[in-house]
């Protein structure tokens, strides 16, 4: 394939929305993702990268969250229905890595306040970092609501020891316009971090969770 | 059979080359003789084996004929030799140790031999000669064995990558290294893989868990080994391709011109033709994309634990036996790792307390694997209580001028990748080492500063901001960064080619003649746009297709191109739309200002935009350098210095000759003698003093090319000019009227060579 275009995104999402929606309907809300090939990409000499980018759109409205926080940002997390653990909580835990691996595992982002944040790498030690699940710092200044869709609508893009990555960029209950613009952003985004740009772009593909493939690129 | 007589006639038992020469023509013919040689090596082989250490020498002899004999000739007759590989190998695991040297030689070439004749696997053939080996004494047979390991994998590997043989090759080097940790046998896995990591023949994360477990042997030898590896196997891998690449170099251009002015040869066409394919199957090579080359740490499976065992068993353990030399290996390991994965090893910061201070060897070391140790997620109070140290340590006015810049170097270092870790009152202090009189000082604190400008502006003296983020700061534009915070990233400059668009459309109305403040429905814009993108998407298309594949799109003259179709496809829109423009002038304002982000989830941008995109940002910060350079600037270098950094490859290591810096700077003047020193330098390499014409002769003669006329008649034999010198005097006078007056007539001409 030579090139993409705007047409063909659309047309590729509503095949793709077509198929999630009409065709074979899931009991549970699909998510699509966007699957990157490179190529032309030395990973040695080539500037490894990374980056995050927020969407216009939530991808993943039923992201688990978890606040850690104190008792000021935990009165804020009960106010939204939010899980909130507190200083105290954590030092429970006691380092014990299979606690923090337990915890990293239940949630998929975590918020931590500000004053609690220096302390983070102490209380837990290594663990969530290692699942790239490292929190989000938040001010008491902050509206704990549009933090929280900042953090739900940002996705990284990251590689590791393959040439391929794999981004959640929409689920199927968004419409085909807020899909094609967070696809767009996504692709544009990723291009711009390439060192050749498309160049490097071996394939582009979205896909449902229970869909077939749908190549863009 | 007159063939058949002939052989019998021979005598054929003792003269075994010539046997096996005819063998290898008519194996059917020659199956007694072979038979009969066979039961010969096994009787030999029998009494061998019955007292393998009273063997004659004349047994051995025999034996050793007869082993090679029978591994030349085994492919033929594979019913008769089932049994001899494995009775080879036999001998060889037995008896290694105490076989004649040069029996053993015969049997491990006897051995490497069938497998290339593919009697017995490589499997079979490694399983064999590794164990022995790592448990020989003999130094010869140890490079042997090595030698013919390394040249089998290497055959093995060469057509496709044998993956069932490397692992199993892997899974025996893994089990030497995790079975006895003390020994000093692993040393032989670390080798292997090693040099098979250099050829890329081993490039998985396997390779990487073996040198993995090297590392956190309990051997020196093996930990430097492995850690070695890590350290430095990509640089080495990186090298040998290099090496390799360019070894053979041909002269292309130099073969054509011989062609060219040689004697037409069949040898000679079909040299030049096979050195342009070798050059261009070479080039194509070279072109090629690396299959796929992760370094050896971004290979690594649990870079946490691995970071954590080696610094608590080589480093923590007051009972590791490593020399400060090996230590420091495994504390740049550690370091990187650190840094490269953003691990949390907590006491690996306090570990380094008791090592600041200027009088530790090799303090220069330690403070470059501090700071590369430090990542933006280390809690800023940790490393604050060290920057404290080093300040306290290596800067001040009493401490020697190289001592003070590689403490600022180094704070620098670590500030770069955690400016949270700095406190004001300390950052001011040092920054006012910038009015040092030592250069090498001045620098490293006017680096500080140049950094502090940028990341936090706000901790400095309000003199020392600086006018542009003294500007910032009142605009609130800069942000106060918190820990651990990670901004969203977004696409850099995509608002100067958003407006840059904007302006290029208003350009092209302008040159239509209509009115240009243009109001349009963003349908259309949107449309039009796109059309835009497809004029340059099918040019990209175009070209690609004759390269076949992509080509760079950086320069000028294909951003203009697709420019003209932009304009083309304008154009063509234009015919379309002008009924509709009538009518929509007077519609609302351009929606597009309100929205400036709308470009990146509206359209894809082409290869074509991204260039743009690139040419606009650069434009954006030569003209941001300009202004600066309008308005008086104090610091001109300090701006730059924190750039170097993150020009840095992310996987390239901080070395402790960048933590010194400009230190060379603060030696103050060189002496005499070292000035005639570094005078001598130049000297050497100079060439003996020439004219200049001696010299074009020089090369003249070095490139093979011939003399002028007037040299071979300055050089002529004396002997061979004495005849016509002789033949002058001898001449009558009307010959020599003759020559004198053709002489002058050629003078009129101007000369042999003058125009009529």
């Amino acid at each position: 394939m030579s090139k993409i275009t705007v047409a063909g995104v659309r047309q590729n999402v509503q095949q793709l929305l077509d198929y999630s929606l009409n065709e074979k309907k899931r009991n549970f809300l699909e998510t699509v993702e966007l699957q990157i090939g490179l190529k032309n990409y030395d990973p040695q000499r080539d500037k490894r990268f990374s980056g995050t980018v927020k969407l216009p759109t939530v991808p993943r409205p039923n992201m688990a969250l978890c606040i850690l926080g104190d008792q000021h940002d935990i009165d804020r997390a009960k106010h939204h229905g939010i899980d909130a653990m507190s200083a105290d909580d954590l030092k429970k835990l006691n380092k014990n890595k299979k606690l923090v691996k337990k915890l990293a595992r239940k949630y998929d982002a975590f918020v931590a306040s500000d004053t609690l944040m220096r302390q983070i790498p102490r209380l837990l030690g290594p663990g969530l970092s290692k699942a790239g699940k490292f929190p989000t710092p938040i001010t008491h200044a902050e509206d704990l609501n549009v933090k929280m869709t900042e953090v739900r609508s940002t996705i990284k893009f990251q590689l590791k020891k393959v040439l391929c990555l794999g981004v959640a960029v929409g689920n199927v209950g968004m419409t085909e316009d807020e899909l094609i613009s967070n696809i767009m952003l996504a692709i544009n985004y990723l291009v711009s971090l390439l060192k050749k740009g498309w160049q490097n772009v071996g394939s582009l593909t979205i896909k449902a969770s229970m869909s077939p493939p749908k190549r863009l690129y | 059979m007159p063939k058949r007589k002939l052989g019998a006639l021979e005598k054929v038992d003792a003269d075994l080359p010539n046997l096996q020469h005819k063998i290898r023509r008519d194996p059917t013919s020659y199956t007694e003789d072979f038979r009969a040689q066979y039961y010969q090596y096994e009787n030999h082989r029998e009494i061998f084996m019955a007292a393998p250490t009273s063997a004659t020498d004349t047994g051995i002899l025999s034996l050793r004929d007869l082993i090679d004999f029978v591994s030349h000739v085994a492919d033929c007759y594979p019913e008769i030799s089932k049994s001899f590989p494995q009775e080879l190998i036999d001998i060889l695991t037995l008896y290694h140790t105490i076989l004649e040297p040069e029996l053993r030689e015969k049997i491990v070439g006897s051995l490497v031999l069938l497998r290339k004749k593919n009697i017995i696997d490589s499997t079979t053939l490694l399983q064999t000669i590794f164990p022995v080996l790592t448990s020989t004494p003999s130094k010869n047979l140890r490079t042997l064995l090595f030698a013919k390991i390394l040249s089998d994998l290497r055959t093995s590997n060469s057509k496709a990558t044998n993956h069932k043989l490397n692992r199993t090759i892997q899974t025996v080097l893994y089990n030497l290294l995790t079975g006895d940790r003390t020994s000093s046998k692993g040393l032989w896995a670390v080798k292997l893989t090693r040099e098979l990591w250099r050829r890329q023949l081993w490039t998985d994360a396997k390779t990487v868990e073996i040198m993995k477990e090297a590392g956190v042997a309990e051997n020196e030898k093996v930990i430097v080994g492995g850690v070695r590896f890590f350290l430095g196997g990509d640089k080495e891998r990186e090298e040998f391709e290099e090496d390799s690449s360019d070894d053979d170099g041909i002269d292309v251009s130099r073969i054509r011109h011989q062609v060219g002015i040689n004697k037409k040869r069949k040898k000679a066409t079909k040299a030049l033709s096979k050195a342009t394919t070798a050059v261009k199957r070479k080039e194509k090579k070279r072109n090629q994309p690396h299959p796929l080359n992760f370094s050896a740490l971004h290979l690594l499976h649990d870079p946490q634990g691995f970071a954590e065992v080696l610094f608590s068993k080589h480093l923590q353990n007051p009972k590791s036996r490593l020399n400060l030399e090996q230590k420091l290996l495994v504390l740049q390991l550690v370091s990187r790792l650190i840094g490269l994965h953003k691990l949390t090893v907590l006491s690996f910061y306090s570990y380094f307390l008791k090592y600041l201070t200027p009088r530790q060897p090799s303090v220069t070391t330690f403070l470059a694997c501090l700071a590369q140790s430090v990542h933006s997620l280390v809690p800023p109070d940790i490393l604050e209580s060290l920057i404290q140290k080093i300040a306290n340590e290596f800067v001040s006015e009493a401490a020697a001028a190289e001592v003070a810049s590689s403490g600022l170097n180094a704070i620098r270092e670590i500030c770069v990748r955690q400016p949270l870790a700095m406190n004001d009152t300390l950052l001011q202090d040092l920054v006012m080492y910038k009015k040092s009189k030592d250069k090498g000082v001045m620098m490293a604190a006017k680096g500080l500063l140049g950094l502090y400008r940028e990341v936090g502006a706000d901790m400095l003296k309000k003199r020392d901001r600086g006018k542009e983020a003294a500007l910032g700061l009142r605009s609130g534009q800069r942000k106060q960064q918190v820990f651990g915070d990670i901004p969203a990233g977004e696409i850099e400059g995509l608002d100067l080619l958003e407006k840059w668009k904007k302006e290029e459309r208003q350009r092209k109305r302008l040159e239509k003649g209509l009115p240009e403040e243009r109001s349009d429905s963003e349908g259309e814009e949107e449309k039009e746009g796109e059309e835009e993108d497809w004029g340059a998407w099918d040019i990209e298309a175009d070209i690609s297709d004759d390269s076949g594949g992509w080509i760079d799109v950086e320069s000028d003259k294909e951003i203009e191109i697709s420019d003209e179709g932009e304009e083309e496809s304008v154009e063509k829109k234009r015919v379309k739309l002008d009924v509709d423009l009538e009518n929509k002038e007077n519609d609302a304002p351009n929606t597009t200002e309100t929205k400036p982000s709308n470009l990146a989830t509206t359209r894809i941008l082409t290869p074509a935009d991204f260039a743009k995109l690139q040419e606009l940002r650069a434009q954006a910060a030569v003209s941001l350098q300009l202004q600066k350079k309008g308005h008086k600037i104090h610091h001109p270098t300090a701006q730059s210095v924190p750039l170097t950094n993150s020009h840095r490859h992310m996987d390239d290591p901080l070395t402790a000759a960048e933590i010194e810096g400009l230190a060379s700077l603060s030696k103050g003047r060189i002496s005499r003698e070292e000035k005639i020193a570094a005078q001598d330098e130049y000297k050497t390499d100079r060439a003996e003093h020439k004219s200049k014409a001696a010299r074009k002769k020089e090369r003249k003669s070095d490139e093979g090319k011939s003399t002028t006329n007037k040299e071979k008649a300055r050089k002529k034999n004396f002997l061979m000019t004495l005849g016509k010198a002789k033949q002058k005097g001898k001449r009558s006078l009307v010959e020599t009227r003759k020559v004198l007056k053709v002489h002058s007539e050629r003078g009129k001409r101007g000369g042999k060579r003058g125009n009529r």
